[in-house]
């Protein structure tokens, strides 16, 4: 296999963007409907727009999330462009990349909005989100199974028994994120959470508690991905990606044998021996993780599935070594989906590049270098390091 | 709220008529014999498409499970539990453990299948095997 087949910083970050999501999580549950998916895209797009001082006549690649239709994102920003599609976030970089090393674009924007509060979407029950792309999501609801988080929480009752670690140690996730949250004034729960408040917490599928589980909100996200000398020419602080794969389990997934066997993490290791490679780093160089974190679950299955850890011993890392701004290595910097803003990913990819550029405010991780990027959802692993 | 519904492609329906006979089926492939499930088309080990509609014994072990404390289904009112089994014949099947719940962890537990009536459908159940020694 060709590890290193498309070369490390071929592209860089030169722009963010995101709408204000406690501002649009208080008009929604005021009753009001500020936009659909399509507007809070367009507002993100603008903010990363004027964040990286380029015009809209340089971007020459789109790529859109999965909740809104590409060329209607097109035609409402009014982009003519030769190259474009629709990704969820962590795809959307590494097509974003892909593009720019084989000439296809030069400035990608990368577009993503989502009213699934406004909106009502529900990702459990007999109009479950997801289910024509996971089997998974909708085969075993005849036995009342549904939710993703159900499937996490399966997955976490054998993993906790096999590995050894408590709901106590789990809770570790919950509590370094609110804490993350409280110093970050676009997160949605701010109010600092301890592991007895977790513990008392109720659970929804047991064993996962309430603070397991993402938070469900409006909001957009937007970034600019420019080649990589393109982006020293136009770009103020360009963020090279210095790494970046996927590896997909796929074989038994309905019937949940990569979850219940060998929780992703051969698809992690795989990845990680990939873009380790490419970016000639291991995970000691990592200041800080970005873990895509619809449920608590995968951050513990991440750290020692990319050797952030022993196996077995990821309870006791997370509780003795820390995974918070406090101690250890920190882990979801703005507080991820449990208590940022649900954002599919896309607000990680902010995140890491605000704590790269120095941009991160009270929750600054001190001379911030490399943060490592993963996501794993129902198996498909990718991960991107993103570096000086 | 609805209720629950089956997922029912081409290749499912001769695993739901074989659970209202109370004889759970799957596909086995005629070349390697692996079983499949859910149902397909095609062996995911050695690429074969014949395959014969065959009884399984309906011995398992869970492992693993979860209860649900809330409701998302009009069928299902929580509390109710969900385990995951891992058949004889190697495929892993989510269903319901009813009757007697073992004291501790569910997780390497010996069980059986069953059968039950629910809404329009007779589908598959698992209870202990062993009687719960472990208390």
């Amino acid at each position: 296999m060709r590890l290193a087949g498309m070369a490390a910083k071929t592209a860089s970050v030169i722009g963010i963007g995101q709408t204000d999501w406690p501002a649009d999580h208080a008009r929604v549950r005021a009753g009001q409907k500020p936009h659909d998916s399509y507007g809070y895209a367009a507002e993100a797009f603008v903010a990363a727009l004027a964040d990286a001082g380029i015009s809209r006549a340089d971007v020459d690649g789109l790529i859109v999330g999965p909740t809104v239709a590409y060329e209607r994102v097109g035609e409402l920003l009014g982009l003519d462009v030769r190259w474009g599609g629709q990704a969820d976030a962590m795809l959307a970089v590494l097509e974003a990349c892909m593009a720019i090393h084989s000439g296809q674009a030069e400035v990608v924007a990368l577009v993503y909005g989502n009213d699934q509060r406004s909106a009502a979407v529900n990702y459990g029950g007999a109009d479950a989100q997801g289910g024509s792309a996971f089997l998974s999501y909708i085969y075993h609801a005849p036995w009342g199974f549904t939710s993703q988080g159900a499937l996490y929480a399966l997955m976490a009752r054998r993993y906790m028994q096999e590995r050894g670690m408590s709901e106590a140690e789990l809770a570790e996730v919950a509590v370094a994120q609110r804490l993350a949250a409280s110093r970050n004034p676009q997160a949605l729960m701010r109010k600092p959470i301890t592991v007895e408040d977790y513990l008392a917490s109720p659970y929804i599928c047991e064993p996962l508690h309430l603070f397991d589980y993402c938070l469900i909100n409006d909001g957009g996200v937007a970034l600019i991905i420019a080649e990589a000398g393109k982006a020293k020419r136009i770009g103020r602080a360009p963020v090279p990606i210095h790494g970046i794969g996927r590896h997909d389990l796929n074989t038994g997934a309905t019937s949940l044998e990569p979850r219940l066997t060998d929780f992703y993490q051969p698809a992690q290791r795989a990845v990680g021996d990939q873009v380790f490679t490419m970016a000639s780093l291991g995970p000691s160089d990592m200041d800080a993780l970005q873990i895509y974190d619809s449920f608590s679950l995968h951050i513990p299955l991440a750290l020692e599935g990319y050797g952030y850890c022993k196996t077995g011993e990821v309870g006791k890392f997370m509780r003795e070594h820390g995974i918070s701004l406090a101690k250890g290595l920190p882990v979801n910097t703005g507080g991820g989906h449990l208590s940022e803003s649900y954002m599919q990913g896309w607000n990680h990819q902010i995140e890491a590049v605000r704590q790269l550029r120095g941009e991160a405010g009270e929750r600054q991780v001190p001379d911030c270098r490399h943060v490592h990027y993963s996501s794993d959802v129902a198996g498909k692993a990718v991960s991107i390091i993103y570096g000086h | 709220m609805a209720n629950s519904q089956r997922v029912l492609s081409l290749y499912d329906l001769p695993l739901w008529d074989s659970m209202e006979r109370q004889k759970m089926a799957l596909p086995r492939c005629s070349h390697c014999e692996r079983f499949r499930y859910p149902p397909g088309p095609i062996c995911a080990e050695c690429n074969s498409m014949d395959y014969e509609w065959t009884e399984i014994s309906g011995e398992g072990t869970i492992l693993s499970w979860v209860v649900f404390h809330r409701q998302y289904f009009e069928d299902f009112p929580q509390p109710y539990n969900v385990i995951a089994v891992r058949l004889a014949e190697g495929p892993i099947v989510v269903s319901n453990l009813v009757g007697e719940e073992p004291q501790g962890s569910w997780i390497d537990r010996p069980v059986s299948i069953t059968y039950r009536r629910h809404l329009d459908r007779t589908q598959h159940a698992f209870k202990l095997k062993a009687p719960d020694t472990n208390s």
